[in-house]
């Protein structure tokens, strides 16, 4: 099953049979090893269920875990540290039912080159996710949802889907380094071109898409063998450094006539100069991917142990485009395990221009929802704890190319729970932007924002609570 | 047949751009003077334009290609024809790294080498290089075929998803799953057809046909289950 590290070596005994690699002898009814949930909480806090497990499972596999959704570190700092400090004796709130609070969002005007900034009714978008990662209802229900309420929707790495295409009115082509059947109409069909130099999931690595959702469709729009685990590089094919990408930047506005913006999406690792350098090359818009960001399939460790969260990363990517006079002409959007009005509101505050979500908005079409219990229970798992997107097996047809499983994401009623769950997100940020005082959400200020443990002061540079301090190295 | 000639010199692209569209929506032959290596000549343009570059042209050129057909008189940089999905480039001289990348159809002719990673992520069409391709060319290809008159470098065909590396002359080393087999009479015919048609009328060789060796196409474990673990 393994990749031998050394082809040649012979045990002086036989190959041990795969059962009992497998902890086989003696084996509980209904307890594989490997599974967290086979074993009980021990008194070692060092060895949890979880590492014990994971030892077991990389003994039989020789090889790391793959699996979907998003980091399981328990250590990343949550904005759930922060909380807002709204108006009180030395501000004036708005009133929340009277008084208007705008929420327009324009994304990359800035510069002045583009003809065609991103308009959007709302500092909220649904992010890269391809086809191919979702069912193609998903992606339509996705773009529908969106165009209701003036958001828009990122194509990914898949290629265009005419389906998205059709029902997303303002649509960003994702330009991967695998480029998937990138051309010039494509790119001229497009409302923005994302340059992705990394993702937030798994920074440094290139996309993956195991063999069981790569089918036909999916297949023939990668330009692919049906079935094939697609594992796709992570370095672009025609340039290598910031400096080559300037000149891709500016062939791009050039085959587009500098009608659309450029955004270059990163995973969140160093902000403070990465964000600098997308800057200099030329990008209308960057987009800081944080390590909670979901993923259709990754190896687990990069899940859970590569990059900064995002929480962290938004200050230091705001100060870069400050140090260089970028601010203003560069707009700023962050992403990564955004979950609701608040966590966007948090987001602006510390200096964004907008958020970008893609669990949350697949959880609005129906993800982890306690439906079809008998699927859960086929992939070992149950709604809300359910991660098997990398199986194409989604109980509830969004993260598959399962024809019938695809049948259960009805996209007239997803596209409408996402243009509700953007509208009460919209609702949430305005609301707590109306009682900070501020008639747009782009008002949101570091300042409007306090601390609640040492780590979100000294991660964020917030002021601790109370003390009205940040915390001093 | 009309001839328009522009001259590139040191002039803002987008301004060189646009003339050179311009001039292509009113068709005939357009000259190309001064090129100076420039970054982003003649990108995207439309079926039926028909370009000459004078010298060398930089990174790009051809890229994005809808048909046009293009020929430069010495060198090319990176990418030339990148994400080409048709027409016809054709480079005297050296072309730079990742000649054809991720080119969807059309054909790339250079008559000089290749740099590194001739013909990455390629989708369709054929590159043909009447002397030798760099390490790593056709990494990751998808379809079409590279033809190399005069050998390949190190790791050659590395990786490849789908698609053909045709080597002639020597190859210093073969990539990560990618195996030499034998071509059919039929198929060399139709190599040695199609170089033929490009003036190259000594065509016949001693062909290596690069193809996948199907090996990278899954990881180990296939069943939907063996991913079940965690």
């Amino acid at each position: 099953m393994a990749d031998d590290i050394n082809p040649g070596y012979q045990y002086p005994f036989d190959m041990p049979s795969e059962e009992a690699v497998a902890f086989k002898d003696g084996a509980m009814e209904g307890k594989p090893a490997g599974v967290p949930a086979s074993y009980d909480e021990g008194g070692s806090t060092r060895w949890s269920p979880e590492a014990i497990s994971e030892v077991h499972a990389l003994a039989q596999l020789g090889r790391y875990q793959v699996r979907g959704y998003n980091s399981f570190n328990k250590q990343l700092p949550t904005f759930d540290d922060l909380t807002f400090v709204p108006a009180t004796m030395t501000r004036l709130p708005l009133e929340g039912y009277r008084e208007n609070c705008e929420t327009k969002t324009i994304l990359g005007g800035g510069s002045g080159l583009v003809e065609n900034p991103l308009e959007l009714d709302i500092p909220i978008y649904i992010g890269s996710m391809s086809f191919g990662a979702l069912s193609a209802s998903a992606k339509a229900a996705l773009g529908y949802g969106a165009s209701k309420v003036g958001s828009m929707t990122c194509t990914g790495e898949g290629g265009m889907l005419e389906d998205e295409r059709e029902a997303s009115d303002t649509l960003v082509y994702q330009m991967t380094p695998s480029r998937y059947m990138l051309d010039l109409d494509h790119l001229r069909r497009a409302d923005g071109i994302e340059i992705a130099v990394g993702q937030g999931a798994k920074p440094g690595t290139g996309g993956l898409l195991l063999g069981m959702k790569v089918s036909k469709r999916v297949a023939d729009m990668r330009s692919l063998p049906e079935g094939v685990d697609q594992r796709s590089t992570v370095r672009h094919p025609d340039f290598l450094g910031a400096d080559d990408m300037q000149v891709k930047v500016e062939e791009l506005r050039l085959a587009t006539d500098y009608k659309v913006p450029i955004i270059v999406k990163m995973g969140a690792t160093r902000p403070r100069y990465d964000v600098a350098i997308a800057a200099k090359a030329g990008a209308d818009i960057v987009v800081v991917d944080g390590a909670e960001g979901g993923t259709g399939a990754s190896p687990e460790l990069l899940l859970n142990h590569t990059g900064i969260p995002i929480m962290t990363a938004i200050r230091a990517a705001r100060e870069a485009l400050d140090d260089c006079g970028m601010s203003g002409k560069v707009s700023l959007v962050a992403a990564g395990g955004i979950r609701s009005g608040v966590d966007a509101a948090k987001c602006l505050a510390l200096g964004a221009d907008a958020v970008m979500i893609g669990n949350a908005a697949m959880m609005a079409l129906g993800c982890n929802t306690p439906r079809y219990a008998e699927d859960y229970a086929t992939l070992g798992t149950s709604p809300g704890a359910c991660h098997h997107c990398h199986t194409g097996l989604c109980p509830v047809g969004i993260a598959t190319q399962d024809a019938e499983l695809e049948k259960r994401m009805d996209v007239a009623a997803g596209a409408e729970r996402v243009a509700r769950y953007l509208t009460a997100m919209t609702m949430e940020v305005s609301l707590l932007a109306k009682s900070c005082g501020k008639s747009t959400v782009h008002n949101l200020e570091v300042e409007d924002l306090r601390a609640l443990s040492l780590e979100a002061s000294a991660f964020a540079g917030v002021k601790l609570a109370g003390i009205d301090r940040e915390f001093s190295w | 047949m009309s001839e328009t000639v522009i001259t590139v010199g040191d002039r803002h692209i987008r301004e060189v751009h646009r003339e050179i569209q311009a001039a292509a929506e009113q068709g005939g032959h357009i000259v190309l003077k001064d090129a100076r290596s420039r970054h982003n000549l003649g990108v995207a343009l439309p079926a039926g334009a028909n370009l000459h570059f004078e010298g060398s042209v930089g990174y790009y050129c051809g890229g994005l290609n809808n048909g046009a057909t293009i020929t430069v008189e010495r060198n090319a940089g990176w990418g030339v024809g990148e994400a080409m999905a048709s027409g016809d480039i054709t480079v005297g001289g050296y072309a730079g790294m990742s000649c054809g990348a991720s080119m969807l159809g059309g054909v790339v002719h250079v008559k000089g080498d290749a740099g590194p990673r001739c013909g990455v992520a390629m989708k369709g069409g054929d590159i043909i290089v009447e002397g030798k391709i760099g390490y790593l060319s056709g990494f990751m290809a998808h379809a079409g075929r590279i033809i190399a008159l005069g050998g390949a470098d190190d790791a050659c065909a590395d990786s490849l998803w789908g698609g053909e590396v045709w080597v002639a002359g020597p190859i210093k080393s073969l990539g990560v799953d990618s195996k030499a087999i034998e071509p059919r009479p039929d198929e060399v015919a139709s190599i040695e057809e199609l170089l033929r048609s490009r003036g190259i009328n000594d065509a016949s060789r001693d062909w290596k046909k690069i193809v996948s060796g199907e090996k990278l196409w899954h990881f180990e474990s296939r069943d939907a289950n063996a991913w079940l673990m965690i």
